[in-house]
Parts: C-alpha cells; sequence; structure tokens
C-alpha cells in the first residue's frame, strides 16, 4: 500500500527548527560523513527525506534521530546548506513531542510565549506559597530550624513530590516511545528476552555517552571536547538532583560545611558552571555550524539553569556567611526557578537525557532482532560493541 | 605503361598504428614494390616535419606519385594533397593506405595486422601508378538563401544574413512567425519575456527589405547543387491549381523545429482522460491567460509537475528533450507566483540543470519549499482519479527512489513535461534537400562534434531543435553558426568544385538514360540534340551509381576508373 | 495607452535606488499610476484585479531585477479584471544589465521601452563606425581555431593569440570523445593544421593581449610574445635538444603526471611544431649564461637564440573575439577526497592523459606505484607503463561543482566524461569493475542519453548519491558512500579514485575583463549580452564571446558558438558598420527609439 506523501507537515515542523530541509537535493553526503550511520540505521540522509515527504509515521517510528549526538560533520559538508544536523535536532525536538502523552511538550516548542508565561506562573505561585507559610510562622531572619522561613524539610517533602510526579510523566512518556519505535509501524517480531540481552546497553550509553566520543569533530572542535563537556554537565546535574532529591536536609545544614555532602555539592556546581558557560559561550561565538542555531525552548533550558545555579550559590554562600536574610531571598529566588524548572522537565530537551539511551537500547534489542530473522540463532553482539 | 617514381610513407601514429602494425616490416616490404624509389616511417605523418619529410623527398628525388599509409583518408587525405601541392605535384598523385581505422584499430593480433597492412599499402601503390593528374575548378553561386522555418532559428539566421546585405526567403508553414516558442510564456532560468524575444526578431524582419518572408507556404522541391539551387515554394491554402514560385538560391537552410510529444500515448498518465492532466504547452497557455486552475474553474491546493513524458523511455524516445527540466523548474515558480499556497511536487528522473545559471535556478525553486520526488526511467508513475473522501482530485503513485518507498502525491493539477519529437514531415524535407536523418527522425550533421550545423549535401545546412532538442541560447547559437558558413561562402563568391565528378564519353553514350533517373543527386542531364546524357559537375558527389550501371560503360568516374580500381584490387588479393 | 508601472524586487540582497526611476516613470506618456511593491511581494490577487479595474489600465508593467517571477500574479489579477492579458510588459533591470555606473539611466531605459511595449533589445541598437576587416581572437582551443578558420575562410584577416606555446587547447589532451569515442587529436589536429597552413590567418603562441583601446569597427591592440629562444621558422623539431637537456620538469600537457626538459615541444602535433625553452627552468637563462647551454651547442640548425627578448606587435581589428577557455578547480582544497594525499586519486585531466596513446604510459591504465627518483634519489609517486592496472576503479562526480562553498554551478560535461572514462577503464582492463558516484546523470546532449545507457549495460556500478570520503584502509584505497536508489551505505575498496572535477574560469579572466571593460557573471564566466536572445555578443560593442569562456559547455556547443561568433563578426563587416557599445547609448536615443518603433 502506497503511503500517501504529506507536504503540510514539513510547515508544523519548522516550528521545531526544520528551516533548511527542503535545500537537500540527496547527494548522500552527510549519511556518508556520519560515523554512527550504518546499514540498519541510515541517517541523516533518509530522516531529511522522510520529513522533506512528510512521512508522519514514519518519523515518530524512528530511532535514528536519538542515535545523532550532532557533531556538525554533516552541517559542515553539506553542499546546499540544507543543515542536516540542525534537521536532526529539531526531529529530536520533534519526538519529545510526539511521545509526550500531556501534548504539553508540543505547546511549549511551538510558542516560547506559552513556555515562559507557564514557568513565569509557577515561579509566581512558588514565591506566594512560601510568603503565605511566611505569613503564618516562617520567619525571613530565621534559615534553618525552629520556625525557618523555608524548613528544609518541608522542601524535602515539596521536592520528593515533585520527583514523583516527574518520575511517572517521564514512565508513562518513556513508554509511549516504546510504544511507537518498538510495536508501531514495525514490522519485524522483537522476543522479549532480546530486551534481557541487550539490557547492559540502557547504563553503558546512559553513563558514559560513549558514542558522542566517536563523533567527527572535524576541524571545527578539538576531539572529545564536546563529549567531556557534555558529559560533565550531565555528570554533575544528576549529582546535584540526587543530592537535593535524597540528601536535602544534609545539604541545608549548617552553617558549617559539612564535607561528607558538600563535596558533591561543590564538584557538582562546578561541573554545571563549565557546561553552562561553554554552551552560552559557543552560542553566542556561533563560530561552528552545530551552535548556529539555538531554538527558544534551549535559551530557556540555559537560562533557567543558570539562575539555578547562581542563586543556589549565593543562597549557599550566604547562608555559611550566617547571613539569613540575603541567605533566604536568594534561597526563594532559588525555589522559584527551580519548581518551574523541574514541571518542565519531562516536556522538553532536558527529557532527551531519558530518552536517548533508551533508544540506543532498543536501537540493539532490533538490531538483534533483525539479525534472529536473518538467520535463525542471534549473532550475540558485546554490549561494548554497541560504542 | 610508362614506369614511375612512387615514395611510401608508413606513419606509426603514436602507438596507434605501431601498436598492432610492424611498420618497419611493412617498409621494407613497400621498397619490394614495383616503381617505389623507396619507402619511410615515421612517428607522425601528419605532423608539419611528417609533410616536410615527403615535400623534401619529391624536391630532392623527383618522386612523382606518393603514398602514405596512415590513418582514414577522411582524416588527413587533404592534409597530404596540400603538401604534394607544396612541393609542385598534382595533388591527386596520391593514394593512402588506411592502415590505422582498417587495421590496426581492428585487430589484435600483430602478424596478421602487418599482412594486412601490407596488402592495403601493396593495393595503395599499385593504384596509384595509374593515377592522373587532375584540376579542380570553380562555379559561380547565387548570394541568395533559402531558409526553410519561420522559428526562433529560421528567424535569427535569416536576420543575420540580411542585416549583412544579403537577400534571404523565409518560408514558414503557418501564417505567424515565431514557431513554438511563440507559444510559450516566459523563458527559463531568468524568467524574461519570451514575446520581447519574438517580437524584436520580426519586427526586425518585416521591417528589413532583404527578408522576404512566405507565410502559408511550403517547399515542394529542390533542383540543382550547391550554390546554385531553385526551390519550389508552394502556397498551402492556395490549392492545387496556383502556380508554384521558383527561387534560384545558393544555399538552403533546415530549421523546421520540432513538434511536441503526444501525452495520450503514455496511458497509464491519464491523457485526455483525466480533464486535469495537461500538457506543458497547455499549462503555458493558462499562464498566458491569467488562468491557472483545474477543469471545474478551482484554483489547485496541489500541483504536480511530471517530468521526461515521453523522453528516456524504452517504449518511446530514448533521447533526453534537453529543456523539459529547466521548464518544469519555472513552472514551479510560476504557480507559486500565482497561488502562494499551493503545494507542489516535482516528479523528475535526473534534473537536468547543466546550463549557465541552471544549478542556481534548481537552488531558489528548492528555496521555495518545492517536493521533488525522484522515480527510476521505465518505472513510471501512474495517475489515477481520487476518491470523493481526499482532499485531492487526483492521486500519482510513485516508486519514490530517494526514500525507497512507493508512495501516492495529492494533485489537483498535472502538468506532463512532454518531450521534443522531430516532426511529422521532417522525412519529408529530408529527401527534398538530400540529407539523412537518424532512426528518431532528426537530421545528422556532417559530424556530430565538428560540424554541427552542416550536412553531407553541399548548400544545405540543419538548425536548431531539427537536429536535435536544444534550448533557446544553443538554438540561437547554432542558426547564427549556420548563418555564419552561408556568409563565408557568399563572400568568397565562388565554389569550388572537387576535381572527382563522373564524365560521360559522348561517343560511346547511346543515350538510354538509365543514368539520368539512378542519379541520387539529379546530376546528370539529358541533351536532346545529341541524344545523350552529360553530368553536371558541380552537383555530381562522383558516387559512381551511373559508372556502375551504364551499360555501354560510357561513364568514367574521374581519379575512380576501371584501371585504378582493379590495380588496387589485384594489390589486395595478390599473394605477398 | 492608459499604463501601469509596479515595481517589484526579488532578490532582497539587489540594490539600485529606485526613487529616481519611479519619479522618471511617473512623468512617461500614458503612465496613470506607479507602485513600489516592495521585497517578494504577494498581494492578493484580487484587490490587485480591483486596483487595475479602477484605473481600467490598458497595459501593465512590471518593472524590478527580475519581473518574470510576478508575471503570473499580475496575469492573474489582470485576468479577474477581464482586462487583455497580453498587454502584460516586463521592465527587466537585471537581465538587460543595468548595474555599475550608469544603473539609473539604463533602468530608466529599460522601463521606457516597457510602458512603450517595445523590447528593450529592439530600441536599444547602437550604431557603429566603420569597420576594420581585420579580428583578433584571443584563445587557440578549439572554440579559437573554429571562429578563426570560419572568418578565414571568408577571406578575412585574423590574428590568433595563444597564451601558450602551441593551439589545440584542453581538447588536445584529451584522449577520446564522448559520446561517439573518436580520438580527439584525430578530429582536431587536421583543423590545427589548418590553422597554420592557412594564409589568412596569424598565430600568436606564448602571447597575450597587452591592452585594447579604440573604438567600436576600430580597435587597436598590443600584443606582447615572450621570448621563444627558439628561431619559428628555422627550426625542423628533430628533438636532439631536448634529448640533451638536463632539466625536468612536470609537463603541463601532460597534467603533471609526466616530465618534460626544459626545451621542450608540448605534443608531436603541435602547432607551431617548433620547439620552446622554458625560461623559468632553463638553466642557461636561470644563471645567466654562466651555466649549461648545451641546447645550444647541439642544435644542428643553430636555432637557439638565448638572447631572444621576444616582441610586441601592434594590431589594428575591427571586432574581437574572446574564446580563452577554462581551467580545472584545484581539489586539494576539498578535504575528504584526500587529493595531493592519497597518491592515487587523481584529476579526470591527468586520467585522460592516462589513457591517452601518447601519455606517459603509451595509453596502459596503471596506478601510480613508488619509485626512487634516479636524479633526486627522494621516493616519488610516478605512472609507469609497467605498473599494474587497477582492478577497482571509482570515478566520483560533482568534486567540487553544485556546491556552494565552491562552485554553486554544473560544469556541464563531467557526467559525460565520467562515463566515457568507464568505457575505457573496462574497454583497456577487462574485468576491472567501475563505480560511478552521481548525484543527478546529466546526459543531456544528442545521442549522450545512450551513451548513458550503453556504460549501464558494459556493467559499470552507477551509484547515486556522491561520495563523500575516500580514506586509506592500511594500503587500501577505499570509498564511502550512500546508494540512495539502491536504498543501502556502500562501500568499496579501489586501486584507483578518478575526481570529475568542476570546471572555473580560465587564469587571467578577470584581467582581461578589466582590460576590455566587460561584465563577469557571478560564477565569474563571461557575460553574454543576452542570455536566450543574443548568447555570443557582449555589452561592449564588437566583442564576443565563444565556447567555455562564457560558461561550460562540451565540444558541439563550443564549435556551434565558435561559428556563431563568426557570423556577428561577418555580419558587421559586410554591412560595413561595426558594433557599437550599448553603454554608449543615451537614454534620449533609446526613449526616442522606442518611442518610433512599430512592433508586429
Amino acid at each position: 500500500m502506497a503511503i500517501r506523501v504529506n507536504p503540510k507537515l514539513i510547515e508544523d515542523l519548522t516550528s521545531f527548527g526544520a528551516a533548511d530541509v527542503n535545500m537537500c537535493y540527496h547527494c548522500g553526503d552527510c549519511s556518508a560523513v556520519c560515523v554512527h550511520s550504518d546499514e540498519l540505521y541510515r541517517f541523516p540522509r533518509k530522516s531529511m527525506r522522510q520529513l522533506q515527504m512528510g512521512l508522519g509515521e514514519k518519523i515518530d517510528t524512528a530511532l535514528e534521530p536519538w542515535l545523532c549526538y550532532y557533531c556538525g560533520q554533516c552541517s559542515d559538508q553539506c553542499p546546499r546548506e540544507a543543515n542536516p544536523g540542525e534537521t536532526m535536532m529539531s526531529l529530536r525536538r520533534w519526538l519529545i513531542n510526539r511521545y509526550d502523552i500531556t501534548g504539553i511538550a508540543g505547546k511549549f516548542f511551538r510558542s516560547k510565549k506559552t513556555e515562559i508565561l507557564t514557568i513565569v506562573a509557577i515561579g509566581l505561585l512558588t514565591a506566594m506559597a512560601a510568603l503565605t507559610y511566611h505569613f503564618f510562622r516562617g520567619s525571613i531572619h530565621v534559615y534553618d530550624g525552629e520556625n525557618a522561613f523555608l524548613p528544609s524539610l518541608l522542601v524535602h517533602l515539596f521536592d520528593l513530590f515533585l520527583g514523583a510526579f516527574l518520575a511517572v510523566i517521564l514512565l508513562l512518556n518513556a513508554g509511549n516511545m516504546w510504544r511507537l519505535t518498538m510495536l508501531k509501524g514495525k514490522e519485524i517480531s522483537i522476543p522479549w528476552w532480546l530486551y534481557l540481552k541487550e539490557f547492559l546497553v540502557l547504563p553503558l550509553h546512559f553513563f558514559t555517552q560513549i558514542r558522542y566520543a566517536k563523533c567527527d569533530t572535524g576541524n571545527r572542535e578539538k576531539p572529545y571536547m564536546p563529549w567531556i563537556v557534555h558529559l560533565g554537565l550531565m555528570w554533575s546535574y544528576l549529582t546535584m538532583l540526587i543530592l537535593v532529591m535524597v540528601f536535602l536536609p544534609f545539604l541545608q545544614s549548617g552553617p558549617q560545611i559539612d564535607w561528607s555532602v558538600h563535596i558533591f555539592g561543590y564538584l557538582a556546581t562546578i561541573g554545571l558552571a563549565t557546561g553552562l558557560v561553554y554552551f552560552i559561550r559557543s552560542r553566542i561565538r556561533m563560530h561552528y555550524v552545530q551552535y548556529k542555531k539555538t531554538h527558544a525552548t534551549d535559551w530557556v533550558f540555559v537560562i533557567l539553569l543558570l539562575i539555578i545555579t547562581v542563586t543556589g550559590i549565593f543562597q549557599h554562600i550566604f547562608h555559611r556567611l550566617g547571613l539569613p536574610v540575603a541567605a533566604n531571598v536568594t534561597y526563594l529566588l532559588h525555589l522559584m526557578a527551580v519548581t518551574p524548572w523541574l514541571i518542565r522537565m519531562p516536556f522538553t530537551k532536558w527529557a532527551h537525557l531519558i530518552y536517548r539511551p533508551l533508544a540506543m537500547y532498543f536501537s540493539e534489542v532490533r538490531r538483534s532482532a533483525v539479525a534472529l530473522e536473518q538467520k535463525s540463532e542471534v549473532s550475540f553482539r558485546p554490549v561494548l560493541q554497541t560504542i | 605503361m610508362k614506369s614511375c617514381r612512387i615514395g611510401v610513407y608508413i606513419c606509426s601514429c603514436g602507438t596507434n598504428i605501431a601498436k598492432a602494425v610492424d611498420v618497419e616490416s611493412v617498409r621494407t616490404y613497400a621498397e619490394e614494390q614495383p616503381d617505389v624509389v623507396f619507402a619511410r616511417t615515421y612517428k607522425y605523418m601528419c605532423s608539419n616535419p611528417g609533410q616536410e619529410m615527403i615535400v623534401q623527398d619529391i624536391r630532392e628525388n623527383n618522386l612523382d606519385r606518393v603514398v602514405v599509409a596512415a590513418c582514414s583518408p577522411r582524416m588527413h587525405e587533404r592534409t597530404f594533397r596540400k603538401a604534394l601541392q607544396s612541393a609542385g605535384l598534382n595533388q591527386y598523385l596520391f593514394e593512402m593506405a588506411n592502415i590505422r581505422e582498417q587495421c590496426s584499430w581492428v585487430h589484435e593480433d600483430p602478424v596478421t595486422a602487418t599482412v594486412k597492412a601490407k596488402a592495403l599499402t601493396r593495393a595503395a601503390i599499385r593504384r596509384v601508378a595509374l593515377h592522373e593528374p587532375l584540376e579542380n575548378l570553380t562555379v559561380d553561386m547565387s548570394p541568395r538563401t533559402l531558409i526553410i522555418g519561420g522559428g526562433i532559428a529560421g528567424m535569427t539566421a535569416a536576420l543575420e544574413l540580411a542585416e549583412a546585405g544579403h537577400h534571404v526567403y523565409l518560408v514558414e508553414k503557418q501564417d505567424h512567425l515565431g514557431g513554438n516558442l511563440a507559444r510559450v510564456d516566459l523563458t527559463a532560468p531568468y524568467l524574461d519575456s519570451a514575446r520581447d524575444l519574438i517580437t524584436d526578431r520580426i519586427t526586425r524582419i518585416r521591417s528589413n527589405k532583404n527578408v522576404e518572408a512566405l507565410f502559408n507556404s511550403r517547399v515542394t522541391e529542390v533542383k540543382g547543387f550547391v550554390g546554385n539551387f531553385t526551390a519550389a515554394v508552394k502556397n498551402i491554402n492556395g490549392g492545387s491549381d496556383n502556380p508554384a514560385r521558383e527561387l534560384s538560391v545558393g544555399n538552403i537552410m533546415v530549421c523546421t523545429g520540432y513538434k511536441e510529444f503526444d501525452a495520450s500515448r503514455i496511458t497509464h498518465y491519464g491523457y485526455g482522460k483525466l480533464p486535469d492532466v495537461i500538457t506543458s504547452f497547455e499549462f503555458e497557455q493558462m499562464l498566458k491567460r491569467g488562468r491557472i486552475m483545474t477543469r471545474e474553474g478551482k484554483t489547485p491546493q496541489y500541483a504536480a509537475i511530471l517530468h521526461c513524458v515521453g523522453s528516456r523511455s524504452q517504449e518511446f524516445h530514448a533521447y533526453c528533450s534537453r529543456v523539459c527540466c529547466m521548464t518544469a523548474l519555472k513552472y514551479v515558480h510560476e504557480l507559486k507566483s500565482a497561488n502562494p499556497a499551493c503545494y507542489v511536487s516535482d516528479v523528475y528522473v535526473d534534473m537536468h540543470a547543466f546550463g549557465k545559471g541552471h544549478e542556481d535556478f534548481y537552488t531558489r525553486t528548492s528555496e521555495v519549499k518545492t517536493l521533488f520526488l525522484m522515480y527510476e526511467k521505465n518505472d513510471h508513475p501512474v495517475i489515477r482519479k481520487a476518491d470523493p473522501k481526499d482532499d485531492c482530485g487526483m492521486l500519482i503513485e510513485v516508486n519514490e527512489k530517494l526514500s525507497g518507498e512507493v508512495i501516492e502525491i495529492p494533485a489537483d493539477l498535472v502538468i506532463l513535461m512532454v518531450g521534443m519529437e522531430a516532426r511529422e514531415d521532417s522525412g519529408e524535407i529530408a529527401r527534398l534537400v538530400n540529407i539523412s536523418q537518424d532512426k528518431e527522425g532528426w537530421f545528422i550533421e556532417s559530424h556530430p562534434k565538428l560540424e554541427p550545423v552542416a550536412t553531407t549535401t553541399d548548400g544545405i545546412y540543419i538548425a536548431g531543435t531539427c537536429v536535435a532538442p536544444k534550448d533557446i541560447p544553443d538554438t540561437v547559437a547554432q542558426a547564427r553558426a549556420a548563418a555564419a558558413r552561408i556568409l563565408g561562402r557568399i563572400t568568397k563568391g565562388k565554389i569550388d568544385v572537387d576535381a572527382v565528378y563522373s564524365e560521360v564519353d559522348e561517343t560511346i553514350c547511346c543515350g538510354c538514360r538509365i543514368c539520368n533517373n539512378l542519379c541520387p543527386f539529379s546530376a546528370i542531364e539529358f541533351d536532346a540534340e545529341k541524344h545523350c546524357s552529360h553530368v553536371i559537375t558541380a552537383a555530381c558527389k562522383a558516387c559512381g551509381v551511373c559508372v556502375a550501371t551504364c551499360p555501354a560503360s560510357a561513364i568514367k568516374g574521374r581519379h575512380f576508373t576501371r584501371r585504378q580500381i582493379f590495380a588496387q584490387i589485384e594489390g589486395l588479393m595478390s599473394p605477398a | 495607452m492608459r499604463v501601469g508601472v509596479f515595481f517589484c524586487q526579488f532578490n532582497p540582497e539587489w540594490s539600485l535606488a529606485l526613487d529616481p526611476v519611479i519619479k522618471y516613470a511617473d512623468n512617461l506618456p500614458g503612465v496613470v499610476l506607479t507602485r513600489q511593491m516592495g521585497i517578494k511581494p504577494k498581494p492578493e490577487p484580487e484587490s490587485l484585479a480591483e486596483l487595475i479595474r479602477t484605473y481600467d489600465f490598458e497595459r501593465v508593467v512590471i518593472a524590478g531585477d527580475s519581473p518574470g517571477y510576478f508575471k503570473p500574479l499580475f496575469t492573474k489579477a489582470v485576468a479577474m479584471s477581464d482586462l487583455n492579458t497580453e498587454e502584460i510588459r516586463l521592465a527587466s533591470f537585471r537581465e538587460h544589465g543595468a548595474e555599475g555606473a550608469d544603473a539609473i539611466d539604463r533602468a530608466k531605459a529599460i522601463l521606457a521601452c516597457a510602458v512603450f511595449g517595445v523590447p528593450y533589445s529592439l530600441a536599444a541598437v547602437p550604431k557603429g563606425g566603420p569597420v576594420h576587416h581585420a579580428t583578433l581572437v584571443i584563445g587557440g582551443g578549439i572554440a579559437g581555431i573554429q571562429a578563426a578558420l570560419e572568418l578565414a575562410n571568408a577571406g578575412k584577416q585574423v590574428y590568433l593569440v595563444e597564451r601558450t606555446g602551441t593551439i589545440g587547447g584542453h581538447m588536445a589532451m584529451f584522449d577520446k570523445t564522448f559520446p561517439t569515442l573518436d580520438c580527439a587529436a584525430c578530429i582536431l589536429t587536421p583543423k590545427m593544421v589548418a590553422v597554420a597552413q592557412h594564409d589568412m590567418i596569424r598565430l600568436f603562441t606564448g602571447s597575450t593581449v597587452e591592452y585594447v583601446n579604440g573604438v567600436p569597427g576600430a580597435y587597436r591592440a598590443r600584443i606582447k610574445t615572450r621570448p621563444r629562444y627558439v628561431d619559428l621558422k628555422a627550426c625542423v623539431s628533430c628533438g636532439i635538444c631536448s634529448e640533451v637537456c638536463p632539466v625536468k620538469v612536470a609537463s603541463e600537457f601532460d597534467a603533471g603526471i609526466s616530465q618534460r626538459k626544459a626545451i621542450y615541444i608540448p605534443f608531436p602535433q603541435a602547432i607551431p611544431n617548433v620547439y620552446i625553452i622554458d625560461g623559468d627552468h632553463c638553466t642557461y637563462l636561470q644563471t645567466a649564461g654562466t651555466k649549461c647551454g648545451v641546447c645550444e651547442k647541439k642544435c644542428p640548425k643553430e636555432c637557439i637564440n638565448f638572447q631572444d627578448k621576444g616582441q610586441v606587435t601592434d594590431i589594428e581589428i575591427g571586432n574581437i573575439i574572446l574564446a580563452t577557455g577554462y581551467d580545472i578547480l584545484d581539489p586539494t582544497i576539498i578535504p575528504q577526497y584526500g587529493y595531493g594525499v592519497f597518491p592515487n586519486v587523481i584529476t579526470a585531466l591527468e586520467f585522460e592523459r592516462l589513457t591517452n596513446a601518447s601519455g606517459t604510459t603509451g595509453g596502459r591504465i596503471v596506478v601510480k606505484t613508488k619509485k626512487t627518483s634516479k636524479r633526486t634519489g627522494e621516493e616519488e609517486w610516478i605512472f609507469d607503463a609497467g605498473n599494474p592496472p587497477p582492478k577497482n576503479v571509482a570515478i566520483i562526480h560533482c568534486v567540487g561543482s553544485r556546491n556552494k562553498k565552491y562552485n554553486a554551478y554544473c560544469s556541464r560535461v563531467c557526467c559525460m566524461y565520467s562515463l566515457k572514462f568507464s568505457h575505457l577503464v573496462k574497454e583497456k582492463i577487462p574485468g576491472a569493475n567501475c563505480y560511478e558516484f552521481y548525484i543527478d546523470m546529466r546526459a543531456f546532449g544528442k545521442g549522450y542519453e545512450e551513451f548513458a545507457e550503453r556504460i549501464r549495460e558494459e556493467g559499470t556500478f552507477v551509484v547515486r548519491g556522491r561520495s563523500a570520503t575516500v580514506s586509506m584502509n592500511g594500503d587500501q584505497l577505499v570509498v564511502k558512500g550512500e546508494d540512495i536508489v539502491q536504498d543501502k551505505n556502500v562501500e568499496f575498496p579501489v586501486d584507483l579514485v578518478i575526481l570529475a572535477v568542476g570546471l572555473v574560469p580560465a587564469r587571467g579572466t578577470a584581467e582581461l575583463c578589466k582590460l576590455l571593460g566587460l561584465k563577469r557573471d557571478s560564477d565569474g564566466w563571461f557575460s553574454e549580452l543576452d542570455y536566450n536572445g543574443n548568447p555570443t555578443e557582449t555589452e561592449r560593442g564588437g566583442i564576443f564571446v565563444a565556447g567555455m569562456c562564457q560558461g561550460p559547455k562540451d565540444i558541439p556547443d563550443t564549435v556551434a558558438q565558435a561559428s556563431a561568433v563568426a557570423a556577428g563578426v561577418l555580419r558587421s563587416i559586410s554591412s560595413g558598420r561595426g558594433i557599437g557599445h550599448r553603454s554608449s547609448l543615451m537614454l534620449s536615443e533609446i526613449e526616442a527609439r522606442a518611442k518610433s518603433i512599430h512592433t508586429y
């Protein structure tokens, strides 16, 4: 049965960043230079083709966009400035929107107004909540302990609640991703035990992002640099998340420094700061093709994270210096940024933290399934070969 | 028979000959032949030192015959004849043995190749011994020119000649000038006005007294030869009784153009059945009238353009029609201009954007978000009517090559880029002016590269899309090229006639007139008083048909006498 | 006549001060409305139709850099308002060369013509003065040769100026020509000989045009001939000098794959068939006569003259023909093909010489191998007739062409010559595999598509998808790409990679442009007067363009254009008047003519 092309789809995707995809005349250069493009998962050209033709189902069920780390080599080589790398990026945004069962992601990507207003609203709500509490018992002059302005236990509970909410949404979306990419529109059957066989792929790529190391940075950046920075950012973020979610009371204790906990905080902060600086610097200088275009949601991502980091640092310092008022104010600001940030997580770029390793996992499962189809027994591919 | 002094020269043509033929043994062998003074070998006989060698030998060893064993005489016979002339020897006392095309290029085994080379050389030596000195002559010519076809090519050529001050008859079948270009709205790739292009020429032609345009007319007969043709031109509206007009011209130029491919021949495109499947020329009409819409008068939301209709296909025409790709891209822009909301799909095989500014034009077409879809030739798309529930009138099913998917494209209007094909009357024209056609019906140039506008018949030139599909600039260039040839000849005023032609020995001719009708160049007239035939030397191409057929052996082909030919055959056959 | 003028800009970068033009339009007879529509306007056809109806125009003029892009829109609107769609005129400022110093006046003139409904090309016909019968042809390639012969055969004097030591140009370097596969030298050399033998052609090799001045029809030019150091008349090209010459340099004619001496003849059929000394490499000349000079001693005809200072010739001509041709793009600027890094990655021109019977390997197609140079003792990669033939050959199309970073344009001939290469390889090396990596197979000419089919049938693998990378796997060349039509990635181990490099304007084109006051297009080729209507003339009167220097072309098209140019020259000669500069026309003249002309 012939598939109906849909020239309208591309118009919708333009708001996700796919601006130049029509320029592609399919010379195949991009696919040939990409180190991750192989027989089974061939991109970016093929993905661009599906986008040009508006083959909606093919796009929604594709894993390819997640296999790309956007080193920029393809866009650099493109003879017609069709920017394949950016196309893959916008496809990832599109998929985040397609996986999202709530439909919020789509709204954020399509209009920056909606997103910013939501963030501001949530921020204000947080502030109001805090101030209401302050009206009844909390005192601006007290940082922790009895009638503290923002008792860490309370915040901790709030965090846990948010975390749970976040986890649920993410789980549902991940499930949706699995449904789309592994069940829907794929003619091949996948025995359940393959998921076990390939399971190690998931942690490997989640914690190492090792494939990013393989990316050919061409003559643009120092080899491994983008990977190291990205990995650093991810690890620091993870550490922070865990600290906040699990060890918040210890984190907020003081004023004296509890090295057993704070050392991690400091390291993570350094990691976050470096990552952010690198990110912002490259986006502003735009020396390399992969930094030339930045979607509104990406800016929001960085700016929020920047605010969080800065306010975090200051509230920490003020607290240690024994300046409760300053500490409380910065802390409040910190929370006003953190809340929307956390709520926003599953609907934006951040979600690729989960989706990408999942995609790697799924892609390997599918690979074995294909092998299984071709010759009745599976050729066992050690996990390290998936690098 | 008086003996003569023959010099034989064997060329290695770099390695072209030497790789298969042992030129040295050919040389020693040649020297053993009767009347041969000596034989020499050289790497490149055609090069200046090679020719110099011949000239010096003729002067120093007073040779009176020369044989060069080298490439085809078509290649360098003239070169060596010139050499003989410059040495003061009659150029016809020369013979060439083709040991390259007919020997080294077609044989792998050096031994047999060398044997054959020897035989060919020997044959040439035997023949040249019997050669006689001959003289070329010149005849007067008419400065007038007949141009058949009033399209862009015909008009351009006519103006080149007329503005140079020479008289031109421009014969056009229709009642107006402009040809196929008159049916076009804008030209690719700059979307310039085609109308301006034509108006400019028509106006200059009308206001130039040197051009005599004959409308509704066709050439019915052409007699004579280069420099002195007489053409009969009839008015097609006038019926049979109106007399044909006799024009005497020196040169004739054929630019009869092309006709578009009949799209209804491809059944799975549904042209003629599906109302909104139209040809490129029908779309040009829409553009001119400013009404780009479906048969029901709706503005198309989806438009599709289909390339290579009748071109590059097994069942229809193997060749590419050269202009359709750019025209199609032009349509994309025109559709978008008239209706920016329209989704345009362009279904192509290979995008032939080869000319100046073409690739840039293609790029700009991508910029306006055109959906380009590629199918493989001979795997044609199929157009069918859409269901009422669809948001489009038709669906085109394509095995799309860049995605590897079988897809269907929504379309309300489908434009078929019909290719070019030779006009139905091209065969008739070819017979009239005595030029040949290829299997597709295009006229054949005398050399595909270096003589793109000349034909095998002297004084007959071809230009534009009657030779092969072409875009406007290339057509204009060809038209001017042909005009240049004619201008050149007119400026010189006289025509050289080759000394090789057939002669009737009036004492033997019995006047049976068999030869008169057999002559393919109608170069033999019958003299009623003398009651014998005689040859118009300037028209004779020395094909030898008359010589072979004359029952009384009264006709002799100069430079191809029986004795010469038989001597050559003997030379070829006699054992080494 | 009620005329409405609409100014629409297509290219956002296009800059022409429209205000004076608009003011001018307002005062033209018949113009009832002028409107500035802005950049890429998309007005509602309905409202436009309404406007047209209210003014009830009898003629609508669309003016701008490329007004054609808006014609369908306006035609639609005119049709909606039931007016005559025949009366829509275009004032194409860019197409008719409204740029540079006189841009505004030119634009006004173009506009006036449109308003009066007269083609600009018809109104803007400059009057020329008396014309000199001699012609200067710059460039001795096939285009220059053809043009020169056309004119000379018509009995007109021709001065043919060639920069290198011989005529013949690139065509002389080729082995076979597509699609007929006849040997290039075989069809070219007779013409070269004809040039040499022709009484009406005066040949200047090793020469350049120093300056051109004067007026159309009566130009004066100075031809500067570099010293040849060999007597043109005396030399019989016996070759002794070359044998004894100790200096070896890369041969230009062999595209650098073989070596020639410092005193050399470019190729055996060179015209003039006379040796030439390369002053930049000759030891004697470099050491100011203190070393070597052995050729002078050995020359049997004493025709070597180290004192040769070259010469300067002043000529008077009526017309000038430019046939300067092209150079090939240097692929070292494209890193991923590894040209200059991997020895067995070669350019198309190098392959032409490799496969040519008169080439360094006598026409054997082989791979480069590492040899130790006897002279310098250092290792070098060279083609040697004894080397093994390649079993697998990759031919990569569009190298530097159709690429915004290098040549945005298509070089027109590469597809066909690449297919020809496959044929030659398969013909000479039985069992060899050829891979053609292409984007679009541009086989458009007479017999080209059939040729492409034939090559496919011969078993060449055509890969739809230009390969991106050539890499080294051990000592094995590997070409990696995507076969789009077969829908798979491909990776072939190959022995030889041929880069179908694009064509660029010949070096010196820019200088020549300055010299003659000509325009060049965005890609650097000479601009013709009118792309469709007049592809052979230029803005400057009596200066014509022929062949590649106007844009890439194959041989038949080049030859046709070269002959066509001759027509223009002969026309001007026999009409007795030269062709004037279009730029020399006054606005008032064009306006007056446009008013007076009655078109049909």
